[in-house]
């Protein structure tokens, strides 16, 4: 007991006396979780569009400004040579182009249905897709307005009551729930705090080991007294309070300062993320056994967190994914430890509810932390 | 400037490398690996959503319009018999993403009006998913309504027509993000690892007792990783030529010279943060943070840099992925010219010139010391 | 010279292999309590791996060893209070002060904080480590950091110390101080066993054992060793029985041509 003291004192020394490294530890989550939380979007808003109206009639211009009048776009030039579309999108200065024919007009006046042309730079397939969204939807809106302001009220109903006979179109009403300002800031950070979990325990311990092992008192330790699983102890235990702490400050920086509701138990939170952990930590140790040197050890430690973080739901969610990445998504401690606190935050969500994910991720790290305890204690010998 | 010395640094730093099989293997496997999940997972369609439906009308109309949704491979649906306020416990238990409530009237109101008005609840936990949930639904819904002969009432016509890739695949747009990624992770992180583990141990000082200059050392120490990185990215190059077909539209000359461009601009940087760090831990931690995060974050490799607040998009003017991004992609996929390409190229110039000699200097006033 | 019977370590056939390389062969020793015991032998000789089993961080692969009447095989962990170690790195912990890796490895062999300051005031004063106490362990020069080492590994009063390499890196004048220290401790009963490479150490020692290729090849007091060779330093008696070893080895490869 007495020993274990001991080497908690020390780590606690050495941490603390490490400025740099404090200042990682503390700082880093932090500006993490800023970028994050702003940076991650899928909004797609200004998309550069550039207006090739070849018409020029009034119709024409309206449409333009009804493109021009909202944020979602934002027109960059104006031309009315159809090459310059492709070389503006080959110089990145144009994203989508808006094609008025000529004669537009007119047709529109005559009710000819005529048809407007969307050219779009499909390089990012979600913007292109989104964006094309965007401009079905105006197009829609500025025909039936055309079509109401046009025909006058009465025509309008008229050929409404034409149309739709007995029949009437269904429509929708919806409610978001949990999230009605559809903030992605509520989704997203709940995971940032998953992945705060998994970095700082992870490299902490892995380099910590490590570093032992590499000058050499790793050794000088084996030959005193103290019992492995005591430096283990007195060594996860610094690094467990380090955690805590940084996710205290994460978490007090995400409801004070982004407002993000949380809805569930904080020592529901805190419990299952101690074990969850378990499997991080046990990540950490069973790196320090393969790695030779910090350095290698640190790229183990990335080459992991980078794969629990793809295949974790954090940005990708997992139900997209084609059936063979998803049924891989089961070995991956991190897909349950995510669900598991954005359901806490977001949806208040107690234990039995919990319990789908919190059972195969307490069992993953019951394993791995023992096996890389085991392990551990199976080296030189 | 010596060129037997830099190559004989550049010769140790090389077995250096090659002796580190594990980080080796792991500078191999993982962009390979990256590849796979951003070239096939990286997809924002929605797949076989659960959708919970609550039929209060249980009319044929109503089963009609359920039917719409079990044939659209987008949705799920199954019919719960509980009551609204169940939903939230479905919700909790991911049962089902969205709920569908259908009012006892359905089948009156569709005759006499004056709307027919479906509930969508839907699980915004994930804002992004909800909102495309509700996009799909609404396109389903269309349909049926087209389907029984309503006509949506739009005088004019839309055409478009996708330039560079026309089916939209993700592939084709991730592949030279993974690039950009690998090049700074190897040039940035290696080089502050590389320099920063000399200064610790030492074996700084033996080679400045010899002839050799200090811009030899940094020339030759960063030699093998400029080639390191260009064997990495040639195997994600050719993965993306032939696994996932990505095409190859621009000048090859080119894009080597500017690939090159770009790894001395990240090497620059990598080289800035040796020289400001004294441990390794601590180099390791900041390169993380100020070059490989930012790159996946900021530079537009995943997320529209138009998109984010504007603050942060002047942080992103100092992330060379960032030009790299438009300068790859552009080559591959649109067949970019230098003509087209003139400002990130200026930019990744500046970069380049200004990191480097201010990290020479730094480096030789290191040295001194 | 000690004269007494007590064996403090004991080793019979001690072989430790490593795959097929084997790195100890059959060695078998004695060593009495309160000798100065020097290994000697070029590097790889196995020397330093002797060392690490006798303090239980190898096992053996065949043969006995017994520490302080402590079998190496069962009763690894109670042999492990009963000895010093210092590793040819020093293994001290440089971010720390001396103070404080002193707290610490005291702290391991379970001496409590009154025992722990009365140990420090010796070290300071028989080690003249008195100025450095709160200094970072990193900003010492090596001569201290060797004598921290030192210090570290007999806080707990070990019986039997094990030395590999001490004095690797050290100026000369450290050097003969350091031995100086050796010296009083093995006066003081404690049974030390150092490995080198310089063969001029082997002087300092009461008797010396030397290696090469795993075997001993020759374990006597330096005395003796330098009267049966004919040879006026230990360093001459080595040049020539592992000149002689190779030559024979050389005949032994020749004869199967």
């Amino acid at each position: 007991m007495q020993r274990i003291t001991n080497v908690i004192v020390k780590e606690l020394r050495q941490v603390l006396r490490d400025k740099p490294m404090l200042a990682i530890i503390f700082l880093v989550p932090i500006v993490q979780l800023f970028l994050l939380a702003f940076a991650i979007t899928t909004e797609v808003k200004h998309i550069k569009l550039l207006v090739v109206d070849l018409d020029r009639s009034t119709v024409s211009r309206h449409i333009v400004e009804t493109f021009a009048h909202t944020d979602r776009f934002n027109v960059v030039g104006y031309t009315t040579d159809l090459r310059e579309i492709r070389q503006k999108m080959r110089s990145w200065q144009v994203q989508m182009a808006l094609v008025i024919p000529s004669g537009f007009g007119g047709q529109l006046q005559r009710n000819l249905k005529p048809e407007l042309q969307v050219v779009i730079d499909g390089v990012d397939g979600n913007t292109a897709g989104v964006s094309l969204g965007y401009a079905r939807g105006m197009f829609t809106r500025f025909g039936m307005d055309y079509a109401k302001e046009r025909g006058g009220i009465t025509q309008f109903v008229q050929r409404l009551g034409q149309q739709f006979m007995q029949v009437r179109p269904v429509t929708t009403e919806e409610r978001m729930w949990y999230n009605p300002d559809l903030s992605t800031q509520q989704f997203m950070i709940p995971a940032i705090v998953v992945v705060l979990l998994t970095i700082l325990p992870m490299m902490l311990s892995a380099m910590s080991l490590v570093k032992e092992k590499e000058i050499g008192t790793l050794e000088q330790l084996m030959v005193t007294p103290l019992k492995r699983q005591e430096l283990l102890i007195g060594k996860l235990i610094p690094f467990l309070i380090l955690t805590y702490v940084e996710l205290s400050i994460v978490m007090t920086v995400a409801i004070l300062f982004f407002k993000i509701p949380m809805n569930g138990s904080y020592i529901l939170l805190a419990f299952l993320a101690l074990l969850y952990l378990f499997t991080t930590i046990g990540l950490g140790i069973f790196i320090s056994t393969i790695g030779h040197s910090q350095q290698q050890a640190m790229f183990i430690a990335w080459f992991f967190m980078v794969f629990m973080i793809m295949l974790g739901g954090f940005f990708i969610p997992i139900e997209n994914m084609p059936f063979a990445l998803q049924k891989l998504t089961y070995l991956n401690p991190m897909r349950y430890s995510i669900r598991i606190v954005r359901d806490i935050f977001q949806k208040g969500s107690s234990l039995p509810f919990l319990a789908k994910d919190v059972i195969p991720m307490a069992l993953f790290g019951f394993l791995i932390f023992t096996f890389s305890v085991v392990k551990f204690h199976k080296r030189i010998k | 400037m010596s060129s037997n010395r830099i190559l004989a640094i550049a010769r140790k730093e090389f077995f250096h490398i090659i002796y580190d099989f594990r980080t080796l293997l792991i500078i191999f496997i993982m962009p390979v690996m990256q590849l796979i999940i951003f070239g096939y997972a990286l997809n924002m369609e929605i797949q076989r959503v659960d959708m919970a439906i609550i039929d209060f009308s249980r009319s044929t109309e109503s089963r009609h319009l359920v039917q719409e949704f079990s044939g659209s491979r987008f949705f799920r649906p199954f019919y719960y018999e509980g009551a609204v306020s169940g939903l939230d416990d479905l919700f909790k238990s991911r049962k089902a993403s969205v709920a569908m409530v259908i009012p006892h009237d359905f089948e009156t109101r569709m005759r006499t009006g004056p709307d027919v008005p479906v509930q969508l609840l839907i699980d915004a936990s994930d804002a992004n998913a909800a909102t495309l949930i509700n996009m799909y639904c609404t396109q389903v819904i269309l349909n049926y309504n087209e389907g029984r002969g309503t006509k949506t009432l739009v005088p004019l016509d839309a055409r478009s027509s996708i330039l560079f890739n026309p089916n939209l695949k993700s592939s084709y747009f991730f592949v030279p993000g993974v690039i950009a990624m690998i090049l700074v992770m190897i040039s940035c992180l290696l080089t502050s690892i590389t320099i920063t583990r000399e200064k610790e141990t030492g074996t700084m000082e033996q080679i400045l007792v010899s002839p050799v200059r200090p811009s030899e050392i940094i020339l030759g120490k960063v030699l093998p990783y400029v080639a390191l990185a260009f064997a990495d990215a040639s195997v994600v190059v050719f993965i993306g030529l032939v696994v996932f077909r990505v095409p190859f539209n621009g000048s090859f000359l080119l894009l080597v010279a500017l690939t090159t461009l770009y790894i001395i601009a990240a090497l620059s940087l990598g080289l800035t943060i040796s020289t400001r760090v004294r441990t390794q831990q601590v180099a390791m931690m900041l390169a993380q943070v100020a070059t490989i995060l930012p790159t996946i974050m900021l530079s537009g490799l995943v997320f529209p840099i138009a998109s984010m607040p504007k603050l942060l998009q002047y942080v992103t003017y100092a992330i060379p992925a960032r030009y790299y991004l438009l300068i790859v992609r552009g080559i591959f996929l649109k067949g970019s010219q230098l003509a087209h390409l003139l400002e990130p190229t200026l930019f990744l110039v500046l970069m380049a010139l200004v990191l480097l000699i201010t990290s020479v200097r730094r480096f030789s006033m290191n040295l001194e010391r | 010279m000690p004269t007494n019977n007590e064996i403090a370590v004991k080793t019979k056939d001690l072989t430790r292999k490593f795959g097929r390389f084997v790195a100890v062969n059959s060695v078998s020793m004695e060593v009495h309590r309160g000798e100065i015991f020097g290994f000697l032998g070029a590097n790889g000789a196995g020397k330093t791996t002797v060392i690490r089993v006798l303090c239980g961080l190898l096992q053996p692969s065949a043969g006995s060893a017994t520490v302080a009447d402590l079998d190496v095989y069962s009763q690894s962990e109670q042999i492990k209070h009963k000895i010093g170690y210092m590793s040819q790195r020093f293994s001290l912990y440089e971010d720390l002060t001396v103070e404080e890796n002193i707290e610490f490895y005291g702290g391991i062999y379970g001496l409590t904080k009154g025992q722990i300051r009365n140990k420090e005031e010796q070290i300071f004063t028989s080690f003249g480590l008195g100025p450095y106490g709160h200094s970072l362990t990193a900003s010492l020069p090596l001569g201290f950091k060797q004598r921290l080492a030192l210090g570290c590994a007999i806080l707990h009063d070990p019986p039997i110390l094990f030395l590999d390499e001490p004095t690797s890196g050290v100026d000369p004048k450290a050097r003969r101080e350091f031995w100086d220290i050796i010296h009083q401790t093995s006066e003081e009963g404690t049974t030390v066993l150092v490995t080198t490479h310089f063969m001029e150490e082997a002087e300092y020692c009461h008797r010396v054992l030397i290696m090469d290729a795993g075997r001993i090849i020759a374990i006597d007091t330096p005395h003796n060793l330098k009267k049966l060779h004919q040879k006026d330093s230990v360093q001459d008696v080595f040049v020539t029985l592992v000149r002689r070893e190779l030559e024979g080895r050389k005949e032994a490869d020749a004869s199967y041509v």
